[in-house]
C-alpha cells in the first residue's frame, strides 16, 4: 500500500549519499521548484521529493476533501513516505505550507527529523492582537473571492506578488505550477493553510530549526521570522536572504543553495 | 499572457479544435480580446452534438453580455484559464491511459506541429473533447454560471462521466488501486469500491480536532489529552459542546458512554474567590458518578474538564488553593483509572511549561498527554460553506447527493443522518449490544499491558508503531461488526423509507465517508487511533534512552532545552577541548597575517562599510609580518597605506563575516572570523540611512577607537528604532537586546550611555551593573570606583542580584541598561533573564515581573565565544586590559637620581625615556627601599621577551618586604583561567541567551600599548623641552598603567596630552629648577603608593599635581 502512495503523490529519490534531505515544495508549486537546487546536493545527499496532495502535479481524484482538512492529513503522508521508504532519520527542508508540515511533524515525531530547514514559514498567516502575520481576516476574505469569482485573474496578480522579486522566468514557472493546480483545491488548501495556527505549539519542537527569511516577503513578514526563532523550542537560527519574495528557491537558487549548505552543515 | 490560437489547437483532438474554434469565433463575435472557457462553454452548446442543455445557453450569453469588449482582434487568443484548463485535460488523460494510446496515433501524425515552442519534445497529448469538457467546467468563471442558473459543473461533469466512469473503475480495482492514506486502512478498502473520486464528498463530520482528542483518550493508555495551541480553548469548548449535546459521534466506540463534567467555573471560582466549597461540592459529585459508571451500563466514564490552564497559574493565585486541587484531582485519577479523563487547555506550550514547573509530577499524576491543537474547525465551519461556489467546484460533489442535500437546505450540521429515527434507534440497539460484548475485548487489551506508559511510548516510538496495527485487530474486528450494521441500517432505512430518491451508491459513500453520519465510528477510530499511537506518542519525547525516559517522567518537559541539552552540552565539550588546541596555530595566524588586528586604532572604517558582498571565503590577507608587530611606531604609517591597499581583501573578508554573522556556527573557523570581526553591516535588514548615521556619529565621538563595533551598534539600533517605527514594527522578544563581547570594558560602557543619550536623552537613563561584582574583592581607590562605574555593592547588601537588577529596571522604565560580565551571572539571575529575553518581562526572586519592552538591554561579557580574542590579546601585550582595569589612582612624584646612583641598572650612559617596573617598598618616602626589577627601553622595546620578563621576574626576585598578593593581582594569567574555570552549564546558558539577543557586536581589545607609546613619546617631548635633552626619563611601570587608565577612561579626547603637557610639564619645570639636572640625572615619575590624589586635575583622572621629593 506504500508504494501505491509513493506513486500517487511522485515520491522520487534521487541523489547519492549517506544522508537524506526532503525537499518538501510549498503551496502553489509542485516538486519541480526545487529544480535548480537539486544539482547542488545530488553529489552528497540522497534528495526525498514528493508533491503535496494539493499539488497541480497530483491527481486531483486523489484529493480527498473530507480528509484534507487540517495539515494534519498532510502530515500523515509525509510520515507515510518516509516509513515507506525506510527512512529513519533526514534533514528537512520546507517552504511556506510544508514549514508548517515540517513542524507538526517534527513534534509528532522528533527522532524522524535531525533539521528543520524553514523557508518562507510562518505559523500564523492572520494578525493577531499582539501578532503581526502579515494579512487581516478581512483581507484574506477578499483574497479568496478573489479566486473563486476569477481564479485567471487571481493567479495573475498572485504569482508575480508571491514571487516579488523581478523575476519573469520565476513568475512564469510559479504561474505554471499555480495553474496547474485545480482551483478548487488551491482554495480549499489556502483556507485549510490560514486557518491554521501554530504559535501555541512551537515550543513542542525539539529539532534544531534554521528559518530562511527572504528580505521581503510579502506572505511573510520580517518580524514573524523572529517570532519563530524565539518560540520555536529547539535550537533555533535564521538566516536572512539578500533577496525579494516569496520563493527564493525559483528566484536566487544560488543563493539560497549556500544558505541550504551552511544550514544543513551545522 | 495570453496564448496564441495555434499553439492551444496543437492540444486538441480534431473534435476538440472544432469547439475551440468555435469558441474563438465566439469570442471574435463579440469583440473580446481573450477567448475564454466561458467562450468555450458557449461554443459547446451550440455543437450539434451538444450534451450541454439550452437553458445554459441563455445564461453563458448573458455572462459574455457582460465582459468588456475590446477592438475586434483577428483570433482572439486563448486566455490564461482556458489555457491552463486544456492543460489539465491533459494531465487527466495522461493519467487514463487507455485513451493513451489512442493519442499518441494521433501525436506521431503532427510531429511536425511540435516545433512551436512547445517544450514537450516527445509527443503532444491531443485532448479530447469529453476532457476538454471536464476541465473547462473547473474553471471558476463557467462554474459561477453555472451556479448562477442553478446547474452544477459536477452534475453536468458526471453526465458526461457516467460512461466512462464503470470502465476506469474496473480498471482500478485491479491494476490501478487508488492510493493507499492512512485513512483508508483494511476493512474501508474494500468497501471502497473502485473509484475513490466519487466519494469526495467534504461533508462536515465531525471535527477534526475532536477527533485528534477522542484519539488520545481512546489509545490504550488512555491518555487525558491536555490541548495546547491559540485555538485549544475553542477546541475543547466545542468538544465539550458536542459531547453534551449529544452522542453524536464524538465519544464513541471505546469512549461510548463517557460523560462529560465541566468544573471550569468551579475551578474559576476557586481561584478568584478562594470559594473552595464548591469545588468540593463538584468534585464530590464527580467521585459520585465514578463509583456509579461500574454497575450501571449507562455512564462508563467521568471526563471532568478543568478549563484554561492559564486560570490555574495566574500570579495572584494562592499556590495552596492549586495545589490542593491537583492533589485532588491526583488522588482521583489514581483511584479510577481507565474511567477518568482530564481535560483541559493551554494557549501555549509555555503555560504548560510554567504549570509543569510548579508542579513537576503532573504529568504522571493527571496522566496527561499533551495534544497540539493547529485550526479551529469553527471559523473554517463558518466560512466554508458561504462558499457556495466550493460546492460546485468539487467535482462529483453532487454526483452522490450527500445527505444534507437530502435534507435539504434546512438540514444543519447535525442532521446529516441518512437513517430515519426510527432505524436508527434500531442500529444503536444492535450497536450496544454488540459493544457489550466487545468492550471486554478491548478494556481486556488495555490492561494488558502495564508497562509505564512512558517506556511503551519508547518501544512504540521506536518500532514506529508497526504493533498498533497488531494490538488493535480486536478492535478492528469489532468496528466491522459495527460498520456492518451501519450498512445495514442505512440499507434497510433507504429501502423502507425513501427508496426512490436515494440513490443506491449512497450506501458506498457513505460508508467511506463515516464521519458524515451519526452513531459510532468505529472505522475512522482505528484507523485514527493507529496513526495516532505513533504519531502522539512521538510528539512529545523524543526517546533517547530509558533512563532519560524515566527522567523526563519526573520532569516532563523541565526546562526549555531539556531534551537537547544533554547532546549540546556534550557538543560543547568537545568544541572547547578542539578550541584550546586550535588556538596557539590560530594566534600565529592572527600574528601573522592579519596586522590590523594588532591595531584596532587604524581600524578598516572604510571597509567595515556597507560592502553587501556575500562573496564566498576569501582566504585572509597577508601583509608582512614586520607590519604587525605592535610597538612599530615607526612603521605605523606604511602600515595604513599597506591596509588601504588590502581595502579590497578586507571587503570581500567583511563580507563573508558577515555573512556568517548570525549563524552562530560553531567551527572555529567561523569562530575565528567572528572574532576578528570585521563587522560590517551583518543583515539585510532596513533601516534609516540618516538615523544610521546620526547614532554613528555620536557613538564615534564617544569612542574613537572602536569603529567596526560603533558601526554594528548604530546599525542594529537605526534597524531597532526602523522597526518600532514601521507599522511592521512588532516587538518581538529579545529584539531589544544587544550583546556586547570581547573586550575593552570602557569602550562598552562608554557606548552604552550614549546609546541612552541618543535614545533616551540623556545619560541618566543608564542603568548599570556589573554581574561579576559580588565575587570580586573591593579594589579600595581603582581608578573604576573614581569614575563611579559602579555603586552597586554599596546597596546590594542582602539582596539577589536579579531583585536589585529589578529594582533599578522599576526607577528607570525608560533605559537603557548594560549588564556587565554576564557570563559571571549567578544562577537567579541567569533564570531572571532566560525568562526577560523569551517573555519581554523582568522577574525578581519572588517572580514579580517588570515590563522590559521599553529598554535597551545590552549584556556585555569579555569572553567571545572560545575565548580567541581573549588569548591574542593577551600574547604579546604589555599592557592587557586586566591590568589597566586594575590601575589605581595613586599619587605621583618626581624623584631626581643620579645615574651613578643607578648603577645596578647597568645602562648608565643611557638617555631617553625608560618605562620600568619599579616596586615600592611602602611609601614614596622610602625611596631607598624600592627595587628597580626590571627596565625595558621603550623606544626600541622589543616584543619577544618583554612579556616573559614582565611576568617572571617579578616573581622570581620576590621582595620579602613586598606583599605576595601583589605579584598575583599582577599576573594577567589569572583571567584566563578564570573562565576556563566557567561551568559548563553557564557556558551553555550563555550560548542560549546569546542566541536570542538581536545582535551580538565584537569588540576590539584597546590598543593599550600604542598609546603607551604615544604618551612616552609626548612625555619625552615635554621632558626635553622643560629640562633640556640630557636628562633620562624614567617612568614607573605603575604610573604609566595609571595614565593609560585615565586616559582610557576618560571622556575627553586629548586630555591626557593636555595634562602631560599642563601638569607633567610643569613639574618636569619645577624639578628642573629645584635640582640641578645634569645628563647623569635620571628623573623618574613614581607611584606614591598608599598616597591617594588630592586634588584631581580637569577632564581626567589623574592628579593635578605632582609632587617633588
Amino acid at each position: 500500500m506504500g508504494y501505491n502512495l509513493l506513486e500517487a503523490l511522485n515520491v522520487r529519490v534521487i541523489g547519492s549519499g549517506d544522508r537524506y534531505l526532503l525537499l518538501a515544495h510549498g503551496l502553489g508549486t509542485d516538486q519541480s521548484v526545487w529544480q535548480r537546487i537539486l544539482p547542488l546536493f545530488t553529489p552528497s545527499y540522497r534528495i526525498i521529493l514528493y508533491d503535496l496532495a494539493c499539488a497541480g502535479s497530483v491527481d486531483p481524484d486523489y484529493f480527498d476533501f473530507s480528509r484534507y482538512t487540517s495539515l494534519h492529513s498532510y502530515v500523515d503522508d509525509l510520515l507515510n513516505i518516509l516509513k515507506a521508504l525506510g527512512v529513519d532519520r533526514c534533514a528537512y527542508v520546507g517552504h511556506s505550507v510544508s514549514a508548517m508540515i515540517g513542524i507538526l511533524a517534527s513534534i509528532r515525531r522528533p527522532q524522524l527529523f535531525s533539521k528543520l530547514i524553514l523557508i518562507g514559514a510562518s505559523p500564523r498567516f492572520l494578525n493577531d492582537e499582539d501578532y503581526h502575520g502579515g494579512f487581516e481576516l478581512g483581507e484574506i476574505e477578499k483574497v479568496f473571492s478573489a479566486m473563486e469569482s476569477n481564479y485567471e485573474a487571481w493567479v495573475n496578480g498572485f504569482a508575480p506578488l508571491a514571487v516579488g522579486a523581478d523575476v519573469p522566468t520565476a513568475v512564469r514557472e510559479f504561474s505554471r505550477t499555480l495553474f496547474n493546480m485545480r482551483p478548487d483545491i488551491s482554495l480549499f488548501v489556502s483556507r485549510t493553510v490560514f486557518n491554521s495556527d501554530l504559535r501555541g505549539v512551537l515550543g513542542l519542537v525539539r529539532v534544531p530549526c534554521c528559518v530562511i527569511q527572504t528580505a521581503r516577503d510579502v506572505s511573510v513578514p520580517a518580524s514573524v521570522a523572529e517570532y519563530l526563532r524565539t518560540h520555536l523550542g529547539g535550537r533555533t537560527t535564521v538566516e536572512m536572504l539578500r533577496t525579494e519574495g516569496h520563493l527564493p528557491h525559483l528566484t536566487a537558487p544560488a543563493l539560497l543553495a549556500q544558505v541550504l549548505r551552511r544550514a544543513l552543515a551545522r | 499572457m495570453p496564448t496564441s490560437v495555434t499553439t492551444a489547437r496543437q492540444f486538441l483532438t480534431e473534435e476538440a479544435t472544432r469547439a475551440l474554434d468555435e469558441a474563438v469565433a465566439v469570442a471574435r463575435r463579440r469583440s473580446h480580446a481573450q477567448t475564454t472557457s466561458l467562450h468555450a462553454v458557449s461554443a459547446l452548446l451550440s455543437l450539434p452534438s451538444s450534451t450541454l442543455r439550452d437553458a445554459l445557453e441563455l445564461c453563458v450569453g448573458v455572462s459574455l453580455d457582460r465582459l468588456p469588449s475590446s477592438k475586434s482582434v483577428e483570433d482572439p487568443p486563448i486566455s490564461n484559464s482556458l489555457m491552463a484548463a486544456i492543460k489539465r485535460s491533459q494531465a487527466s488523460q495522461r493519467r487514463h491511459p487507455e485513451s493513451y494510446h489512442l493519442q499518441q496515433l494521433h501525436s506521431s501524425n503532427n510531429n511536425n506541429a511540435n516545433a512551436n515552442g512547445c517544450s514537450q519534445t516527445q509527443s503532444i497529448l491531443k485532448v479530447e473533447l469529453r476532457y476538454f469538457i471536464l476541465s473547462i467546467l473547473d474553471d471558476p468563471i463557467v462554474s459561477r454560471v453555472f451556479g448562477e442558473a442553478g446547474f452544477r459543473s459536477c452534475d453536468i461533469k458526471l453526465a458526461l462521466v457516467r460512461p466512462p466512469v464503470t470502465q476506469v473503475s474496473s480498471r482500478f480495482s485491479r491494476a490501478h488501486c487508488p492510493p493507499i492514506f492512512l485513512c483508508n486502512l483494511t476493512d474501508t478498502v474494500s468497501g471502497r469500491v473502485g473509484y475513490n473520486l466519487l466519494f469526495p464528498g467534504h461533508e462536515d463530520g465531525i471535527d477534526e480536532n475532536c477527533k485528534r482528542i477522542s484519539e488520545v483518550m481512546a489509545k490504550k493508555s488512555g491518555k487525558s489529552p491536555l490541548l495546547v495551541g491559540v485555538c485549544a480553548l475553542e477546541a475543547l469548548r466545542a468538544f465539550t459542546e458536542s459531547s453534551t449535546k449529544g452522542k453524536s459521534g464524538i465519544l464513541d466506540g471505546d469512549l461510548a458512554g463517557l460523560m462529560v463534567m465541566s468544573i471550569e467555573k468551579e475551578v474559576n471560582e476557586l481561584v478568584i474567590e478562594g470559594n473552595e466549597e464548591k469545588l468540593g461540592l463538584k468534585l464530590k459529585e464527580v467521585e459520585a458518578t465514578l463509583e456509579k459508571c461500574n454497575e450501571s451500563g449507562g455512564v462508563r466514564g467521568v471526563v471532568v474538564h478543568f478549563g484554561d490552564l492559564k486560570g490555574l497559574i495566574l500570579d495572584g493565585v494562592s499556590g495552596d488553593f492549586v495545589s490542593h486541587l491537583v492533589l485532588k484531582l491526583a488522588g482521583l485519577m489514581e483511584a479510577y483509572r481507565r474511567r477518568l479523563w482530564l481535560m483541559g487547555a493551554a494557549d501555549s506550550v509555555e503555560i504548560c511549561r510554567k504549570f509543569c514547573d510548579k508542579f513537576p509530577d503532573i504529568e504522571k499524576d493527571w496522566d496527561l498527554q499533551l495534544l497540539p491543537i493547529t485550526s479551529s474547525k469553527s471559523s473554517f465551519d463558518g466560512a466554508y460553506p458561504k462558499s457556495s461556489l466550493m460546492r460546485s467546484f468539487v467535482p462529483f460533489g453532487g454526483l452522490f447527493p450527500t445527505p444534507s442535500d437530502l435534507k435539504g437546505p434546512l438540514s444543519g450540521r447535525n442532521q446529516s443522518i441518512p437513517r430515519c429515527n426510527l432505524c436508527n434507534e434500531k442500529y444503536e440497539q444492535e450497536v450496544d449490544a454488540i459493544m457489550k460484548a466487545g468492550s471486554t475485548v478491548s478494556v481486556a487489551d488495555q490492561y494488558s499491558e502495564n508497562l509505564p506508559s512512558w517506556l511503551r511510548m519508547a518501544a512504540v516510538d521506536t518500532s514506529k508503531g508497526e504493533d498498533v496495527a497488531k494490538t488493535n485487530s480486536g478492535e478492528s474486528m469489532l468496528s466491522a461488526k459495527v460498520l456492518g450494521l451501519h450498512k445495514k441500517w442505512n440499507d434497510i432505512c433507504q429501502r423502507l423509507h425513501r427508496t426512490p430518491t436515494f440513490p443506491k451508491l449512497d450506501i458506498n459513500a457513505s460508508m467511506s465517508q463515516v464521519p458524515t453520519v451519526e452513531g459510532p465510528q468505529f472505522s475512522t477510530d482505528l484507523k485514527q487511533r493507529s496513526h495516532g499511537d505513533l504519531s502522539v506518542n512521538g510528539s512529545l519525547f523524543p526517546n533517547q534512552s530509558p533512563s532519560r525516559q524515566i527522567h523526563m517522567q519526573k520532569k516532563f518537559l523541565p526546562k526549555s532545552t531539556a531534551s537537547i541539552s544533554c547532546t549540546s552540552e556534550g557538543r560543547n565539550m568537545n568544541f572547547h577541548s578542539g578550541l584550546h588546541m586550535d588556538v596557539p596555530s590560530l594566534t600565529q595566524q592572527t600574528d601573522k597575517d592579519m596586522p590590523w588586528f594588532h591595531h584596532p586604532r587604524q581600524s578598516l572604517s572604510s571597509c567595515s562599510g556597507r560592502t553587501h558582498t556575500p562573496s564566498s571565503f576569501v582566504p585572509p590577507v597577508t601583509t608582512d609580518l614586520k607590519l604587525g608587530t605592535i610597538y612599530a611606531s615607526t612603521c605605523q604609517e606604511s602600515n595604513t597605506t599597506k591596509l588601504l591597499n588590502h581595502k579590497e581583501h578586507l571587503q570581500h573578508l567583511s563580507g563573508s563575516v558577515s555573512a556568517e554573522f548570525d549563524a552562530n556556527s560553531e567551527t572555529t573557523s567561523y569562530q575565528f572570523a567572528q572574532s576578528s570581526s570585521c563587522s560590517g553591516p551583518t543583515s539585510g535588514e532596513q533601516f534609516d540611512l540618516g538615523d544610521y548615521k546620526s547614532i554613528r556619529k555620536v557613538l564615534a565621538e564617544k569612542v574613537g577607537w572602536q569603529d567596526d563595533a560603533v558601526n554594528s551598534v548604530s546599525q542594529a539600533v537605526s534597524q531597532l528604532r526602523h522597526r518600532y517605527r514601521s507599522s511592521r514594527g512588532i516587538n518581538c522578544k529579545g529584539d531589544n537586546w544587544l550583546t556586547f563581547l570581547g573586550p575593552d570594558r570602557v569602550g562598552k560602557k562608554r557606548i552604552a550611555s550614549a546609546l541612552a543619550e541618543v535614545l533616551f536623552g540623556s545619560q541618566e537613563c543608564l542603568v548599570s551593573l556589573d554581574l561579576s561584582l559580588q565575587d570580586k574583592v573591593d579594589h579600595p581607590n581603582s581608578i573604576f570606583e573614581c569614575e563611579e562605574l559602579n555603586s552597586y555593592d554599596v546597596i546590594s547588601r542582602g539582596k539577589t542580584v536579579s531583585d536589585l537588577i529589578a529594582e533599578e529596571l522599576r526607577k528607570k522604565p525608560h533605559s537603557v541598561v548594560l549588564l556587565e560580565n554576564v557570563d559571571k551571572a549567578d544562577y537567579g539571575v541567569q533564570h531572571s533573564l532566560d525568562l526577560a529575553i523569551r517573555t519581554g518581562k523582568f522577574p525578581d526572586s519572588r517572580g514579580r515581573e517588570i515590563g522590559i519592552n521599553n529598554m535597551v538591554l545590552i549584556t556585555t561579557s569579555s569572553i567571545t565565544k572560545g575565548n580567541i580574542n581573549v588569548i591574542c590579546e593577551k600574547k604579546g601585550m604589555k599592557f592587557p586590559e586586566e591590568r589597566i582595569l586594575g590601575a589605581k589612582n595613586w599619587q605621583m612624584q618626581i624623584l631626581v637620581v643620579s645615574a651613578s646612583d643607578d648603577a645596578a641598572a647597568g645602562k648608565s650612559n643611557y638617555t631617553g625615556v625608560r618605562v620600568t617596573t619599579v616596586k615600592e617598598a611602602s611609601t614614596c618616602t622610602s625611596a631607598n627601599k624600592r627595587k628597580l626589577i626590571n627596565a625595558v627601553e621603550s623606544s626600541e622595546v622589543e616584543k619577544t621577551d618583554t612579556q616573559e620578563r614582565e611576568h617572571k621576574v617579578p616573581r622570581s626576585c620576590l621582595d620579602l618586604n613586598f606583599p605576595v598578593e601583589e605579584a598575583d593581582e599582577d599576573d594577567t594569567g589569572s583571567g584566563q583561567s578564570k573562565s576556563e574555570l566557567l561551568s559548563e552549564s553557564s557556558e551553555s546558558w550563555l550560548e542560549e541567551l546569546l542566541s536570542q539577543v538581536y545582535k551580538k557586536i565584537y569588540f576590539k581589545p584597546f590598543d593599550f600599548d600604542g598609546l603607551a607609546n604615544k604618551i612616552v613619546k609626548e612625555m619625552r617631548l615635554q621632558c626635553e623641552r622643560r629640562v633640556g635633552s640630557g636628562v633620562a626619563l624614567e617612568i614607573d611601570e605603575e604610573v604609566m598603567v595609571q595614565m593609560l587608565a585615565a586616559a582610557w577612561f576618560s571622556d575627553k579626547k586629548g586630555a591626557l596630552e593636555d595634562w602631560v603637557a599642563k601638569v607633567l610639564g610643569r613639574s618636569f619645570a619645577e624639578a628642573g629648577q629645584k635640582y640641578n639636572l645634569t645628563p647623569q640625572s635620571v628623573v623618574k615619575l613614581v607611584a606614591c603608593e598608599g598616597g591617594v590624589v588630592k586634588e584631581q586635575a580637569p577632564g581626567i583622572c589623574l592628579p593635578a599635581k605632582i609632587n617633588l621629593n
